[in-house]
């Protein structure tokens, strides 16, 4: 029960300290909404991370995604109506996902070095299409998704919210989400099922690509450009959220809830160490500790439990 | 005494492995250790070899006391343990797992290759083990490994050898070479503590027994002043009934029919039928191709050539999907790595096979009829477990066999193909297992019963195929007895040691 509690104790933890150490800037509207804002694109990504990594694989390749999404959603959107173009950004994610499931299930290669080529490969046709230049005069309308407000909160807030909750049940509550601990916690032993692992499996990479297409639109509307450089070395970010709620990179174990807060404490930690003037660059070594920290006392609390 | 053990004892979180464990082992000797699963026999030998410090207890070795922390600490004593699943390196060669970490060396710390396979080679020789120095550990089979790390042992000059269920993966053939060898062991003055399951094994090795229950020494004696009845009586802690045996029913309409299977070179031409209520035992040796016949029955692998039918109707199968399509079940060998989710709860493994059942829509779960379902099969099969949220892997064996079994009757399977059933179970759950497999086949179920335990064919089988080499050698029926059926699994005996891996 400590196991699963722990990470939302270090949140709150977290939380209370930066409210003693800097009341006056860390407890403001502004402050707690870019945090939010911030951790956003991150979340998203790490939702989708969540389910891939409960089905045992992994997904270097969404940092790239992130791009490409966010890159083919703003090209789009110069001619035609935000929507479509916002459609654009979470299909090209989703499509990319499909090839990486599909790389990884046809092919029967480790989804680490299928998702660590479609890194290259994803990356390399944004810079293509784009010439290597970032997409400008992007419709005004669309900064609302990354900086506007909705009843007295960021926007973004709300499709994270309205994410957490849809992946959530699609994990704890439908067929998908108890294949994919199932073929997480022993592939062989579903396939001898008669599951059909392949097409889950695909499923779940495809769903996490199209969050993370999501995800690239949030960011190109915070920047109000679709960058081609966008997002790099996120997919860490995102694997560590899941990791440090909780998640499991053998498969078979993580949580919505668990990625969620994961990624909260990251972002608590940047936020915190700029508002207490800690330089960002022992921001990242404290970020790498807390990584180790949690999942060391995950695996100890299992070990304790297990014979 | 070389090893004496006394008031060991070892908790892990709330759970009490060994409360009060004694043993007493000299050299020259063959010691037995018996118990069920859980009984604490592993722990306490993971003990002696320093994999595991004690909580309390004294560890007497010569009788001097010693306390290790670590298996370098046991094995620089002498004392080596030859594991039930290989700790070999299996990309590195015979010889240089015989003498990983302590490979003869040349100036500036090079390995004297040539010396070290000569060494080796000469140590094989010794004990006319039918190993090469040169082979890569990978291809050899289970029965070639332990010898490995037999010869690992001597090569170390050990004292004390511990085997954890040498023979459970082994052929019959294959088992009698490790008896030779346990003798030669003790004809070497060396001490030998032998864990078994298999009682019928016990009279050819062992001097003396110790006998564990719930983490407890219950008896250690020698083994002529006692019957194998006392011994499971110990074990158990209470009487068994009569032995078990399955009244067959009259059969009904034939379910499975395989005519001519052919997969070359792992079976041929193998022709016969299941029908409703039956169960048909499969005997014969490791590598007859019994467990490769399951396999491409369940659509694991692909046929060269025969027909299958279900219920007189020809069945297509091309892959565990269209088998389960099709009704078919397979509870497989290895239950921890292709028939159980061991970390995901009792009921997600359950309902798994079948999980339409319990949803609405077809994709969403339903808590009710998912309730109603696990909580159903957990009473049908006395599965015994705290709720169906407890993990898979914290069961019993004989327990986490009653899941896979569930999880097919959730699915309504009308063909059992059992690989082994009760490998790894408890004396006393097996018959539990047994009478599942009963009112399987009293409920209408075929069953095909693959089993190297010919005692245990011989007490459920309805009649009994027997497979040598590949091929199907007779039909005897279920009131057999073994010998018939070892006439029929072997002709000039067992095969080699190497390449005879199923």
């Amino acid at each position: 029960m400590i196991q699963r509690l722990l990470p939302f104790f270090t949140l709150f933890g977290l939380f209370v300290i930066l409210a003693v150490a800097s009341p006056d800037h860390f407890l403001t509207k502004t402050n707690l909404s870019s945090v939010v804002r911030q951790t956003a694109v991150i979340n998203l990504m790490a939702l989708g991370m969540t389910l891939v990594i409960v089905a045992g694989g992994i997904d270097l390749s969404v940092g790239s995604i992130l791009a490409m999404g966010g890159l083919l959603g703003t090209m789009v959107m110069k001619e035609n109506p935000i929507w479509l173009g916002v459609m654009t950004g979470i299909l090209a994610g989703g499509l990319c996902g499909l090839a990486n499931g599909l790389l990884t299930t046809q092919l029967r290669i480790n989804p680490f070095i299928v998702t660590l080529g479609t890194l290259g490969i994803f990356r390399g046709v944004t810079l293509i299409i784009s010439n290597g230049l970032p997409v400008h005069e992007i419709p005004q309308a669309f900064s609302y998704l990354g900086e506007g407000n909705l009843l007295g909160v960021p926007f973004v807030l709300w499709v994270l919210v309205a994410c957490a909750a849809s992946v959530h049940i699609v994990l704890e509550h439908t067929r998908l989400g108890r294949y994919t601990f199932s073929i997480g916690s022993n592939e062989a032993a579903a396939f001898y099922t008669g599951i059909p692992v392949s097409f889950h499996t695909t499923a779940v990479y495809a769903i996490c690509g199209a969050l993370t297409g999501l995800g690239g639109m949030i960011e190109a509307s915070r920047l109000m450009t679709g960058q081609p450089t966008a997002g790099q070395g996120y997919e860490l970010q995102a694997i560590a959220a899941v990791v440090i709620g909780g998640g499991s990179l053998r498969g078979g174990e993580g949580s919505v809830v668990g990625t969620l807060i994961g990624a909260f404490i990251m972002g608590l930690l940047a936020n915190g160490s700029d508002l207490l003037g800690i330089s960002p660059y022992v921001q990242q070594a404290i970020i790498g500790a807390v990584i180790i920290l949690a999942v060391s006392f995950d695996e100890f609390s299992k070990r304790k439990m297990t014979r | 005494m070389l090893l004496e053990l006394k008031g060991i004892q070892k908790r892990f979180g709330g759970v009490t492995a060994l409360r009060n464990g004694n043993l007493s082992v000299d050299g020259g000797e063959v010691h037995l250790l018996l118990g069920e699963n859980g009984a604490g026999k592993s722990t306490m030998m993971k003990i002696v070899a320093g994999m595991q410090p004690a909580d309390s207890g004294d560890i007497l070795w010569k009788g001097g006391r010693v306390s290790f922390s670590k298996p370098a600490d046991a094995s620089a004593m002498g004392i080596a343990m030859v594991h039930q699943e290989s700790l070999l390196a299996p990309h590195l060669t015979v010889a240089e797992n015989i003498y990983l970490g302590r490979e003869p060396r040349l100036p500036l710390g090079w390995v004297n290759r040539s010396r070290m396979l000569a060494d080796a080679r000469r140590l094989i020789e010794e004990q006319h083990f039918p190993l090469d120095a040169g082979w890569r550990v990978e291809k050899l089979s289970p029965a070639g490994k332990q010898l490995v790390e037999i010869c690992r042992a001597i090569a170390h000059g050990s004292s004390l050898l511990i085997f954890d269920e040498p023979t459970s993966s082994l052929s019959m053939h294959e088992a009698k070479e490790v008896f030779r060898i346990v003798k030669t062991l003790r004809e070497r003055k060396m001490g030998v503590i032998y864990i078994t399951h298999r009682l019928e094994e016990l009279r050819t090795v062992g001097d003396r027994v110790t006998i564990l229950r719930d983490g407890e020494t219950v008896h250690s004696c020698r083994l002529d002043e006692i019957s194998n009845e006392r011994i499971i009586q110990h074990m158990v802690g209470r009487e068994l009934g009569a032995m078990y045996r399955r009244e067959p029913v009259p059969p009904g309409e034939e379910l499975l029919r395989a005519e001519g299977l052919t997969r070359k070179p792992a079976f041929e031409n193998i022709t016969f039928s299941v029908r409703a209520g039956e169960i048909v035992g499969m005997a014969g040796l490791i590598g007859a191709g019994r467990t490769e016949l399951c396999r491409a029955l369940f659509g694991l692998d692909e046929l060269d050539s025969g027909a299958v039918k279900l219920a007189g109707k020809p069945a297509v199968v091309h892959s565990p999907r269209d088998a389960v399509e099709a009704g078919i079940a397979l509870i497989p060998e290895d239950r921890q790595h292709t028939g159980l989710a061991t970390l995901l709860p009792i009921g997600y493994n359950l309902t798994v096979a079948d999980i339409g059942k319990v949803c609405r829509m077809g994709w969403f779960l339903d808590p009710k009829k998912e309730k109603a379902v696990t909580g159903e099969y957990i009473r049908r099969l006395r599965i015994k477990c705290e709720s169906p949220k407890q993990l898979a892997g914290r069961l019993s064996g004989g327990n986490q066999q009653k899941v896979v079994i569930a999880k097919w009757l959730v699915r309504g399977a009308s063909v059992f193909l059992f690989d082994e059933p009760t490998r790894g179970i408890d004396v006393g759950a097996k018959v539990e297992v047994y009478e599942v497999m009963d009112e399987l086949a009293r409920g209408g179920a075929a069953i095909l019963m693959v089993s190297s335990e010919l005692p245990e064919l011989l007490q459920v089988a309805d009649r009994i195929l027997v497979m040598r080499q590949g091929k199907l050698t007779g039909e005897l029926p279920g009131r057999t007895t073994q010998e018939e059926i070892m006439t029929l699994a072997t002709l000039q005996g067992g095969g080699a040691l190497l390449g005879e891996k199923e």
